[in-house]
């Protein structure tokens, strides 16, 4: 049987899930985005007024501002089993948002490029597979 | 803005970088700053008041000194009484400390202040503090994304190349050209220079950025005395002025997700380092000068996408400028008519997170002074600028001239 799929932390993105969504917060005075979910707006102009702000679960398309290959384990507490050097990358979502993320894969890469959101398993035990949200190249 | 009265930095020492793992932190601090009592011919007896940097790996060595490093560092002096404040701004630290102990003269509630700040950082790559996976958007942002320190300056320095035109050899020659100093300077930690193609064929780290094209962490401390100006003569026959210090911090809509965040919201117009532009402004604002004023820069060289970004952020440049003045020769460390990093840089020393502010300020007192020995700069400095910038959207910036 399948291994289940558990998010690393729980309450970044929707799930479980065909199409998971970054779960983020939205101004609606001035409609500042922020990820993750805060109680405040960040516009300094803004009132701070936890009922100004709602919870929204961002497109899972994007455009590939920059990216990198991580060629390096980095130590603990991240863990990516076995290691193999991976991509990633900031992404522009369509809501305006620039948000950090591992890609599925770092060939044939361009910047502008269309990404759309998935998941990916970093480790696993017994039970579970451990997972994040991870951006893939769309053809 | 309120005119202070002028202060001089009269004194300056530094505990030599590198990786002292059978001294403490406290023992470090202490020899910088007896160095910086001599250099300044001065008494502990007759400092007024200091502010100390925090260390940031707080749970991980010696216990609760990074947050009351202040005291500690004191006690192993003697205690005198006087007033002491720790502060922790990330890397940009000593630039901050640096501005602290400005104010307590510059105000006049002090005629005399020492900054200190002593770091063990060798070894260790920067990671959360904590492992709270509600609140610690550091913690969250490392275990879901796997975006090292080098990751992040990598993602910056892929989207330059992109923009204006950085090359590979660009890259390297920025190692090539701060290294050339490192084998002259007694303080740094790799006494090395190294050629474009040890460079290129050192181990790629974060793609396009080689080992050799990043700075390493390591332990150093250092301390500087300021005084009271109309007094500074009593101790030094070149006090070097404080023309302006200032820190900075990110203004909304900044286009950089900066380190520790998961996420920025770009607004129009306002691009990125905003912290370290915003700092840049305060000190030509505070000083009065222009970046033609500018004699001989100290800055953060935490990897070549920093050279270039951090030289045309403290020139306020245009974006590009940088890549140009690296290939002319213009700010050879040495030889240039704009020398850039005369003490090797963070690329020799590696980065003593929260004392490096201090190492820059002591390179730039050296080289006003004409003290630099061996690696002395040939243009005959009057006004030097430091920068340092710091994780999490913190900076702090300098500048200092001759008084005499
Ligand atoms: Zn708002």
């Amino acid at each position: 049987m399948a291994k289940k799929q558990v998010p690393i932390i729980e309450g970044l993105f929707t799930w479980p899930s065909d199409k998971p969504q970054l779960i983020a917060s939205r101004c609606k005075k001035c409609g500042t985005v922020m990820f993750p979910k805060t109680a405040f707006c960040a516009n300094p102009d803004c009132e701070k007024s936890r009922e100004n702000v709602e919870v929204v679960n961002l497109s899972n398309k994007g455009k590939l501002w920059t990216w990198t290959i991580q060629n390096y384990a980095p130590p603990a507490p991240f863990r990516k089993e076995p290691f193999e050097p991976y991509g990633i990358g900031m992404i522009d979502t369509e809501e305006g948002l620039r948000v950090l993320g591992i890609l599925t894969t770092y060939d044939n890469l361009k910047l502008g490029m269309t990404m759309e959101m998935t998941t990916g398993k970093l480790y696993e035990d017994d039970e579970n597979e451990y997972i994040t949200w991870m951006w893939k190249p769309v053809a | 803005m309120k005119k202070f009265r002028e202060v001089a930095v009269v004194g300056v020492g530094l505990h030599p970088w590198g990786v002292f793992p059978d001294r403490s932190m406290r023992e470090m601090a202490v020899e910088a700053i007896t160095e910086a009592l001599a250099d300044a011919k001065m008494e502990w007896r007759e400092i007024e008041s200091m502010v100390s940097g925090g260390y940031l790996w707080v749970s991980q060595r010696e216990g609760m000194f990074g947050i009351l490093s202040g005291t500690a560092i004191s006690s192993a002096m003697g205690g005198i009484g006087i007033p002491i404040t720790s502060c922790a701004n990330a890397c940009a630290t000593g630039g901050a400390i640096f501005r602290e102990a400005y104010l307590a003269v510059a105000s006049g509630l002090h005629d005399t202040a020492i900054a200190v700040a002593a770091d063990k950082s060798a070894g260790g790559f920067f990671r959360p503090q904590s492992e709270d996976k509600e609140f610690d958007l550091d913690y969250i942002r490392y275990v879901m994304t796997g975006e090292t320190n080098p990751a992040y300056w990598a993602m910056e320095c892929v989207r330059r190349m992109n923009d204006i035109g950085t090359t590979e050899d660009d890259l390297a020659m920025v190692k090539v050209i701060t290294s050339k100093v490192a084998p002259a300077n007694p303080k740094t930690r790799y006494k090395k220079a190294f050629s474009k193609e040890q460079v290129l064929e050192s181990p790629m780290v974060c793609t396009p950025l080689h080992l050799l094209e990043i700075c390493a962490t390591s332990d150093g401390a250092g301390a500087v005395i300021l005084c009271d100006a109309e007094k500074a003569r009593k101790y030094t026959d070149k006090p070097v002025l404080v023309d302006a210090a200032a820190i900075g911090s990110p203004t909304f809509g900044d286009h950089t997700i900066p380190l520790t965040y998961l996420s920025a919201y770009p607004r129009p117009g306002v691009g990125i380092l905003t912290e370290s532009r915003n700092a840049i402004a305060a000190v030509y604002k505070m000083s009065g000068r222009k970046p033609e004023d500018i004699d001989i820069i100290e800055l953060p060289d935490n990897s070549s996408w920093h050279y270039f970004a951090y030289l045309d952020c403290m020139l306020q440049a245009q974006d590009g400028e940088a890549e140009k003045l690296l290939r002319s020769g213009k700010v050879d460390p040495v030889d240039g008519d704009l020398p850039v990093c005369p003490s090797g840089g963070l690329g020799a020393c590696g980065e003593a997170v929260v004392a490096q502010g201090l190492f820059q300020i002591y390179e730039l007192v050296k080289q006003l002074r004409g003290e630099a020995g061996e690696r002395q700069v040939k243009n005959n400095p009057k006004v030097g600028l430091a920068q340092t910038y710091g994780y999490a959207g913190n900076n702090a910036a300098c500048i200092l001239s001759k008084a005499w």
